[in-house]
């Protein structure tokens, strides 16, 4: 179920984040991504996981391979059954956080990745959907 | 340190037992009543009767598989293991299944556990059981064949009951192990070491989650006190991903070193985790890096007023 380029991952422990992170690292290295953005996918990652895992509790990442006018990318999805963002624009500010945390996460997140986008309801949840597309060399 | 004992002396002291059993509960789910305690006492003539057959027949199956004849290397101790066997066989209608019962039955898996037989053998070796039995219960209960088959049903019943003791065993046992390794990768995955009179490095492996990285922080503090050392060196080289909360956790770390009034070197800060932190915004103006170990090796003994001169071969020195 779970192959390299597209796959699905519980987030339910800290150990979770191991795993997802693994898998994006998996996916993102037989993409042909450089080695910083492979880097730089990863950390994604692992802020939106961790995310998933400090506000929701529980969800789940998926990630699958993109093909657009030739070049390849990675799309990666978090969705959660959370409390939701009240406010995305105040999440999406350097140094706001409502858990104590650094409030760099979100912001960063969309500066380590090309594109993101964020749907979210107060008390239905939260699905973020990110994308790197790979530099042609 | 203080963070661990309280459930971990929990997990020691039930190590490789089953921790509380609701037996009574097990039993009630099964449908184990005290008309079955007494099906089995009256079993029991019976159950004496072709106990040694059944044990024999039990035997040749077992010795005609390599994978279970391996368990029994000679004679003596085969008929030391029928003998036993035997044993457990007429334990089945004993008529008595309280808190001995429990016991015996979690020590025997127990056993099995510890002798490595996997579960295939030990699960089919019931199976194995139950078609020898079958035959014989009907047989001795021909004029009252509705009594036979309840008979059949308590007999089936208890050894449910004691498949159920034997696998729970079993996951108690691997868990056991899981929960001490992941201890012991907790323990030596945070090494502290002393370098240089006055230099302690501290390297972190793999990912710094939040029970680790309380874990790393105790050690280098007490590592600093312990040798008196100014000077910390912490190596991020063999971490893979420094996401915010990882960056949080260590400046959390060199703060706490800097108010024992010793410095922190990060070192083994590499270009792709560099470009990262920019990315994600996080300020470590503050903070002496390097980008590799011994770099950051330099640092301390500049800051200790040391200095490596490159001298004469020892053996020219008088």
């Amino acid at each position: 179920m779970t192959d390299l380029l597209e796959g699905e991952i519980g987030i339910a422990t800290e150990s979770d984040l191991v795993v997802a992170r693994k898998a994006v690292r998996g996916a993102a290295d037989s993409l042909g991504f450089s080695v910083t953005d492979v880097t730089r996918i990863v950390t994604a990652a692992s802020e939106l996981t961790r995310n998933i895992f400090r506000y929701a509790g529980t969800g789940v990442m998926r990630w699958h391979r993109l093909e657009r006018g030739g070049s390849l990318g990675l799309e990666l999805t978090f969705a959660d059954d959370g409390p939701g963002i009240g406010d995305i624009e105040q999440a999406m500010q350097a140094g706001f956080s409502s858990s104590g945390g650094l409030g760099l996460g979100l912001p960063g997140a969309k500066r380590l990745m090309d594109e993101m986008e964020i749907a979210s309801e107060v008390g239905k949840g939260t699905t973020v959907t990110v994308r790197k597309w790979r530099r042609k060399a | 340190m203080a963070s661990r004992t309280g459930p971990l002396e929990r997990r020691k002291s039930t190590a490789g037992e089953v921790a509380p059993v609701d037996w009574e509960g097990r039993k009630a789910f099964v449908g184990f009543t005290s008309d079955d305690a007494q099906l089995l006492r009256d079993l029991r003539p019976v159950a004496e009767a072709y106990a040694g057959e059944v044990v024999e027949e039990f035997y040749r199956r077992f010795l005609s598989f390599p994978e279970t004849r391996a368990f029994f290397a000679d004679e003596a101790r085969l008929n030391r293991v029928k003998a036993m066997q035997k044993q457990y066989f007429l334990g089945l209608t004993e008529g008595e299944y309280g808190e001995a019962y429990l016991r015996n039955r979690l020590e025997i898996g127990r056993v099995h556990q510890r002798i490595g037989l996997a579960p295939r053998w030990y699960m089919g070796a019931y199976s194995i059981y139950m078609q020898l039995t079958f035959p014989r219960v009907l047989a001795a209960f021909a004029h009252d064949l509705e009594k036979g088959q309840r008979a059949f049903l308590a007999l089936l019943k208890i050894i449910t009951l004691d498949k159920e003791l034997a696998v729970t065993t079993y996951i108690a046992a691997g868990e056991e192990i899981i929960t001490r390794q992941s201890q012991e990768i907790v323990e030596i995955s945070t090494p502290v070491i002393q370098v240089w009179n006055g230099v302690v490095v501290a390297p972190l492996i793999g990912s710094l989650d939040s029970q680790r990285t309380q874990q790393f922080m105790e050690r280098l503090l007490e590592r600093i006190v312990e040798t008196n050392s100014p000077v910390a060196l912490v190596d991020i080289t063999g971490v893979p991903t420094i996401d915010t909360q990882t960056a949080q956790h260590l400046v959390e770390t060199i703060t706490a070193v800097r108010l024992l009034g010793a410095q922190v070197v990060l070192t083994g800060v590499r270009p792709a985790i560099a470009q990262t932190l920019v990315h994600l915004g996080i300020d470590l103006s503050g903070i002496s890096t390097r980008s590799s170990l011994a770099a950051g090796l330099r640092v301390a003994f500049d800051l200790l007023d040391l200095r490596v001169v490159a001298g004469a071969a020892p053996g020219a020195r008088e």
